[in-house]
C-alpha cells in the first residue's frame, strides 16, 4: 500500500476542513484534505441565506455578542453548551472581516460596508449574505484561498475507509483513490474529521448526495462517541416533490407559510415571531396542519412571496425563485411556492469539546457539521451553521497545531490491512444483497420512525429494523467487479456507515423520554430539565449502541420555558 | 395525482478500455424528476454499477455535467420531461473534450489546472491585512464580482467551447470568468500580473457564445473576455495576438471617427494584414461567401456628431 505523511489529515474538503487546513498550513505544518469529492462539490456550496455576525461598528445599535449568545441558547432549548455559544458570538465578526480579506464577496450596504438580515429566532438582525448561495461564494473563496499553500495537498475522489490508530493515538487514515481503487496510507499525528452530516439516511432530505455521515461511522468504528445524535433538524421549507431547500431567507425577507385556507397559520402556533420562529417549530406546526387536514393534496404547504415584487424577489431571492421555476414549475413571484418539511442538518455528532478536540483518542479533532461542540443544542438557528463551521474550524485548526507542536511522531502502526480488508468483503463476495436495497429500506424506517414526531412504540419499531439491516448489511455484496471508478463499492462503504449512524440516531431518541427542540416525543410531550438537562453519548457496542451522559455547561442563562 | 410516465434512457457506457457502447433503462418518472434523481433510481433499482457524479441536485456545486441528448447540461438542472423525445427518450453521454474515465464521468482535471492558472484568489492590501485598514466595496462593484463568482466550476463552457481545443494557448471561458472577477474587485492588488496572463489569452477567444449558451449559472464567460479585453491599454506586454490586437482595436476606433461605421473587410485587412487576407479571400470564394465581404457600405450623414463623440472617448 502506497503511504504518505503528513502532519495533520484532514478528512473533508468544505468550510470546517479546509478553514482548519488554512489554518493549520499558515503555521507551517503540512495537511493532506483528502474528500470523496473536489472540494468545491462539498455540501457547504448548498448553504443558501447566510452567516450569522456580531461585527462591532457594523450591526444593530443595540445588539450584543451576549444577545447573539441568548439567541442561541434559547434556540437550542438550553441543551447548548453556553461557553461554546458565547465563543461562538464573540468570533463571529472576526471570522467575517477575515473571510472579506480573502475575497468573500458579500453583498454590501451603500456606504460599501457588508449587509445584514433578520434570520430565524435572532432578536436582531446579523445574517451576513452572498446573495442566496453563500455557502457555495464562501466555499471557493476558503478553497481557493486553500490551493494557494504550498503545504496543502488535497485528495479529491479518494474515499475514506478508516483511521489507523496506535493504542489511544490517532496515526492516519487509510483511503481508495475512487478512479483506480488504489489503497493509500495517510500516516498523520492529527486527525480532524470535518466529513459533513448525514441527510441521505432520510427519505426526504434537503442534503447532497454525498451526505451518508461518513464521518460518524468512522468515529464510532474506532470507539469514538457521538454526541447528542438524537437531534436531527428538520428544514420547513423544502421544495415539493424534490426537497430541494428553499433558503430560510424567504421568510426572512417576507415570506409567508399558508394553509389550504389561505391562512397564516403560523400566527397561532408563534404569536411574535410568526414564520420567523425558529426551525423546529415552524416544522412541527406545518406537520400539524397538514395531519389536522389543511395541507394541500399531496401533502404540502404554500410559501407566499408575491407580494414581496418581482424586482426585490430577483434581487435577494434569486436562488429560491430559480428553483421554484425550474424544479416545481412555479412563478414565485405569481404562485405561491409549494413547500413541506424535510431533513436538513444533525445537530449531533462526533463529541468535541469546545476546542475542537475529542478526548478518546489522542489526536482526533472533529468540526463543522460533522462535529458536536454544542453551539446547536437541541435545534440550530439559520445562518449559525456556517458560522460554526469558519469559527469552530479555525479554533480546531489552532487546537491542532498546539497539539503538533507537542506531540512528536507517533511509532507505525500495523492494522491498515485489516482495514483494506473490510473493505474489500464487500468485493469478495459473490452474491447477497445490493447496497440498494438495504439503503431504500433505511431511509424509509428513518422518515416514517425517527422523523418529526417520534414515539415509544415507532423508535423501537425502528431500533429492531435497523438491527436487522445492520445483520443483513454483512451479507452486502458488490456486482461490480472492476477497479475502474468502481461507485458501486463505495455506495455500499457508505451504506455501512449510514446504518451505523442510524442506529445511534434512532437508539438515543428511544432512550431520551422528554420532548427538546428538534427531538418531540409524542408520549413525552414536555421538556424535563430536572433529568434530561444533560447530552448523551452514543458508543457503538458490536450490534448495539451503548449510552453514557455528559453535563450541560451552563455560564449566564437558566433554563426558561421557550417561547416564540 | 401527479401523472408518472416511463421514460427510455439510453446512457453511452465506458469502461476504460473497450469501446463505449449505448445501454437502455426504462425508468418511471414524472414532470417532478430531475435528471440526477433518474440515475439515482437506475443504480439503486437497477444498474448498481452505473457510474456519474451527483451532489448537491440544485446546481451549485457543479458535479453532475454531462451531455443530455448531445447537449452540455447539467443533469441536475434538468427535467427528465422537458428534454425527453416524442417516444419518451432520453440520451446521456459523459462531457466531451474531456478524457473519459468510467460511463458518465470524465477526468477534469484539465479544468482544474486551467483555474488554477489564473491566480484564482484574492491578494488583498498590506495595510488591510495588517488591520490598519478596512475594504469597502460598493453594492455595485459587489454586483459584478459575485456575477463572475458564481462559476460552480462544472466545466461544461470548457467542454463546450471550440477555441480551447483549436488553442491551446486559450486559457478558457471559466478561466478567464475567474480571472477577470479579480480584475472588477477593487480589493485585489494583483491587477497589472492579472492582465498579463489574461490578455493574451482573451483576444485567442473568437466570441462564439457557446459558454454563454452551456453555462447553468448564467456566469457568461465570454462577457468576462470581452471586459478583459478592454484592458489592453494597460497591457505592457506584447506578443502575436495582442499586437493583433492593438492594430483591431485602433482600426475600430478610426472607422467609426472616419466613416461612423465598423467596416468589417478593412477592419480584417487592417488587423491581419495583406497576406492572410489573400488566404481567406480565396476560402470565402470557394465558399461563396465573398459577395458579403465586397459589400459596399454608406457612410453615415452626421459624421460630426459622431467625431465628437470619439473624441470625447479619446
Amino acid at each position: 500500500m502506497e503511504k504518505k505523511e503528513y502532519d495533520a489529515v484532514i478528512l473533508g474538503g468544505g468550510l470546517a476542513g479546509l478553514m482548519a487546513a488554512n489554518t493549520v498550513a499558515e503555521h507551517g505544518f503540512t495537511v493532506a484534505v483528502v474528500s470523496k469529492v473536489f472540494p468545491t462539490r462539498s455540501h457547504s456550496a448548498a448553504a443558501e441565506g447566510g452567516i450569522a455576525a456580531y461585527i462591532k461598528g457594523n450591526s444593530d445599535p443595540n445588539d450584543d455578542p451576549d444577545f447573539m449568545s441568548y439567541d442561541e441558547v434559547k434556540g437550542g432549548d438550553y441543551l447548548v453548551d453556553q461557553n461554546a455559544a458565547e465563543l461562538l458570538s464573540q468570533k463571529s465578526g472576526e471570522i467575517i472581516n477575515l473571510l472579506d480579506l480573502w475575497g468573500a464577496p458579500f453583498n454590501r450596504q451603500p456606504d460599501g460596508r457588508i449587509a445584514l438580515r433578520y434570520f430565524g429566532g435572532q432578536t436582531y438582525p446579523r445574517t451576513r449574505f452572498v446573495a442566496d448561495k453563500t455557502g457555495m461564494a464562501l466555499l471557493h473563496t476558503l478553497f481557493e484561498h486553500a490551493s494557494g499553500f504550498n503545504n496543502i495537498d488535497f485528495y479529491p475522489e479518494y474515499y475514506v475507509l478508516d483511521i489507523v490508530k496506535n493504542g489511544n493515538n490517532v496515526n492516519g487514515l487509510v483511503a481508495m483513490q475512487m478512479k483506480n481503487m488504489d489503497p493509500i496510507y495517510l500516516k498523520a499525528r492529527a486527525l480532524l474529521i470535518a466529513s459533513g452530516g448525514l441527510g441521505m439516511i432520510y427519505k426526504h432530505t434537503t442534503n447532497s448526495y454525498i451526505n451518508t455521515g461518513d464521518g460518524y461511522g468512522i468515529a464510532l468504528r474506532s470507539g469514538v462517541p457521538l454526541k447528542d445524535p438524537e437531534f436531527v433538524q428538520f428544514h420547513p421549507t423544502g421544495l415539493y416533490p424534490s426537497d430541494i431547500l428553499i433558503s430560510e431567507a424567504a421568510r426572512a425577507e417576507g415570506g409567508i407559510l399558508k394553509n389550504n385556507k389561505g391562512e397564516r397559520f403560523m400566527a397561532k402556533y408563534a404569536p411574535h415571531k410568526f414564520d420567523l420562529a425558529p426551525r423546529d417549530i415552524v416544522s412541527r406546526s406545518m406537520t400539524i396542519e397538514m395531519r389536522e387536514g389543511r395541507g394541500f393534496e399531496g401533502g404540502y404547504l404554500g410559501l407566499d412571496l408575491t407580494h414581496l415584487g418581482k424586482e426585490y424577489i430577483m434581487d435577494r431571492l434569486s436562488l429560491a425563485y430559480d428553483a421554484a421555476k425550474t424544479f416545481a414549475g412555479v412563478d414565485a413571484t405569481e404562485e405561491m411556492i409549494p413547500v413541506r418539511p424535510a431533513q436538513h442538518y444533525f445537530m449531533g455528532g462526533i463529541d468535541v469539546d469546545i476546542t475542537g478536540a475529542n478526548s478518546d483518542l489522542n489526536g482526533l479533532f472533529a468540526a463543522g457539521e460533522a462535529a458536536c461542540v454544542s453551539v446547536h443544542g437541541a435545534n440550530r438557528l439559520g445562518s449559525n451553521s456556517l458560522l460554526e463551521t469558519l469559527v469552530y474550524g479555525r479554533e480546531t485548526g489552532n487546537t491542532m497545531v498546539e497539539f503538533l507542536k507537542n506531540h512528536k511522531n507517533v511509532e507505525a502502526s500495523d492494522g491498515t490491512d485489516k482495514i483494506l480488508d473490510n473493505a474489500y468483503k464487500y468485493i469478495k463476495r459473490e452474491n447477497g444483497e445490493h447496497f440498494g436495497t438495504l439503503l431504500n429500506e433505511l431511509r424509509d424506517i428513518m422518515w416514517e420512525n425517527v422523523g418529526i414526531f417520534r414515539d415509544k412504540n415507532k423508535l423501537e419499531d425502528a431500533v429492531r429494523s435497523i438491527k436487522k439491516l445492520k445483520e443483513r448489511s454483512l451479507n452486502m455484496y458488490v456486482t461490480d467487479k472492476t477497479t475502474n471508478y468502481n461507485t458501486e463499492v463505495f455506495n455500499a462503504l457508505e451504506t455501512r456507515n449510514m446504518i451505523d449512524v442510524s442506529l445511534a440516531i434512532a437508539s438515543a431518541a428511544l432512550n431520551r423520554t422528554e420532548t427538546r427542540g428538534a427531538h418531540f416525543r409524542d408520549d413525552f410531550p414536555e421538556r424535563d430539565d430536572t433529568n434530561w438537562m444533560k447530552h448523551t453519548l452514543a458508543y457503538l457496542a458490536d450490534n448495539d449502541i451503548e449510552i453514557k451522559y455528559k453535563p450541560v455547561i451552563v455560564t449566564k442563562w437558566k433554563p426558561e420555558p421557550r417561547v416564540y | 395525482m401527479v401523472e408518472e410516465k416511463e421514460i427510455t434512457v439510453n446512457i453511452k457506457k465506458y469502461d476504460g478500455k473497450n469501446d463505449p457502447y449505448w445501454k437502455t433503462y426504462k425508468v418511471r418518472a414524472d414532470r417532478y424528476t430531475q435528471m440526477t434523481e433518474v440515475l439515482r433510481r437506475i443504480k439503486t433499482e437497477q444498474d448498481p454499477a452505473l457510474a456519474y457524479r451527483a451532489s448537491c441536485h440544485m446546481a451549485v456545486c457543479g458535479s453532475c455535467a454531462m451531455k443530455i441528448n448531445g447537449f452540455p447540461r447539467l443533469a441536475c438542472r434538468t427535467m427528465a420531461f422537458d428534454v425527453m423525445d416524442e417516444n419518451n427518450e432520453i440520451n446521456l453521454e459523459a462531457m466531451d473534450y474531456y478524457k473519459g474515465i468510467r460511463d458518465l464521468i470524465p477526468d477534469i482535471d484539465t479544468f482544474y489546472d486551467r483555474m488554477y492558472k489564473v491566480m484564482p484568489r484574492l491578494y488583498a492590501d498590506e495595510s488591510v491585512i495588517a488591520g490598519e485598514n478596512e475594504q469597502r466595496m460598493t453594492p455595485s462593484e459587489q454586483k459584478e464580482v459575485w456575477k463572475f463568482q458564481e462559476c460552480i466550476w462544472c466545466g461544461l463552457c470548457v467542454s463546450a467551447c471550440p477555441s480551447v481545443r483549436m488553442d491551446e494557448k486559450f486559457l478558457g471561458p471559466a478561466a478567464h470568468a475567474k480571472g477577470y472577477r479579480f480584475i472588477a474587485d477593487g480589493r485585489d492588488t494583483k491587477t497589472e500580473e492579472r492582465i498579463n496572463i489574461l490578455m493574451d489569452s482573451a483576444w485567442r477567444c473568437t466570441s462564439c457564445y457557446m459558454c454563454y449558451e452551456v453555462c447553468p449559472q448564467d456566469v457568461q464567460p465570454v462577457i468576462a473576455i470581452k471586459k478583459t479585453k478592454s484592458y489592453l491599454n494597460e497591457y505592457k506586454g506584447n506578443t502575436e495576438v495582442t499586437e493583433m490586437a492593438r492594430k483591431h482595436d485602433d482600426t475600430v476606433f478610426d472607422l467609426i471617427n472616419n466613416t461612423g461605421k465598423i467596416k468589417e473587410s478593412t477592419l480584417y485587412l487592417k488587423t491581419f494584414g495583406f497576406g492572410e487576407a489573400i488566404k481567406d479571400i480565396n476560402y470565402m470564394r470557394k465558399e461563396g461567401k465573398l459577395k458579403y465581404a465586397l459589400a459596399k457600405d454608406n457612410d453615415v450623414k452626421n459624421i460630426d456628431e459622431i467625431k465628437k463623440i470619439m473624441g470625447d472617448k479619446k
